[in-house]
């Protein structure tokens, strides 16, 4: 179980696919700030961030998807969280942010 | 076999790159306790939220701080010291919604403005999880 970021996208007609892998925590989540925040400036499409290899997130790492929400929003786009494992998926729920994303299985 | 409080203290830099090392730590200790892997992604998230502010507010006092985890048959006892006095009631500033959630829905007891010589006190219970 590698505790490093691992940040990869793919691209689709309609979404960025960003796949996350290994964990964000307060040491990392800038990289992942950057990275998000570029994506969505230089494509203006729905995001969709595939968690299936995420194994944790601080909550630095869920302020920064909220900070992404606001900017999709921006260009009128959606962010699609998908493939949460069990423990992360508490998180959002605990804090509220079920709500606020798309959580996709 | 556990028949009485074992501690065991790490001592730790304000420094981010370090959170990770804490996380390993305690994931490790509440194993050895009989925590299932959920209690321990619990603990793992609670401690590393206040690690995380403290690595945050840092100090120009002293270079590091502290955590003690002191175990029993009952629970998982965490306390956080720094010997800046001027650290304390960390969360206080009421910037950290998401953290303070995080640690009060996580762990069974909690004391995040303590009038005490530690800076926070969380615990877990083990009973729960057995």
């Amino acid at each position: 179980m590698s505790s490093e970021l691992n940040i990869r996208e793919e691209y689709t007609d309609n979404a960025v696919v960003v796949f996350l892998s290994g964990e964000v925590d307060i040491y990392n989540s800038q990289k992942l700030k950057e990275r998000l925040y570029k994506i969505i400036d230089d494509n203006k499409k729905d995001l969709k961030i595939d968690c299936t290899e995420l194994n944790y997130i601080d909550s630095t790492g869920l302020g920064i998807f909220v900070g992404a929400l606001k900017k999709v929003k921006q260009y009128d786009k959606k962010i699609h969280i998908c493939k949460l494992k069990e423990n992360i998926k508490k998180l959002f729920v605990i804090t509220g942010l079920d709500k606020l994303f798309i959580i996709e299985e | 076999m556990i028949t009485e409080t074992d501690n065991i203290e790490i001592i730790l830099p304000f420094k981010a790159e370090y959170v990770s090392v804490v996380r390993l730590t305690v994931s490790g200790i509440a194993s050895r306790m009989g925590f299932d892997i959920d209690a321990i992604e619990d603990i793992k998230v609670a401690v590393s939220e206040v690690c995380n502010k403290l690595v945050a507010l840092g100090s120009s006092v002293v270079p590091r701080y502290k955590i003690v985890f002191s175990i029993s048959e009952e629970s998982l006892d965490i306390h956080f010291y720094c010997e800046d006095k001027s650290i304390k009631c960390i969360f206080g500033d009421g910037n950290d919604e998401l953290g303070v959630s995080l640690i009060s829905a996580l762990m069974d007891d909690v004391s995040l403005c303590p009038e005490n010589d530690y800076i926070i006190y969380m615990s877990k219970a083990i009973e729960e999880n057995i």
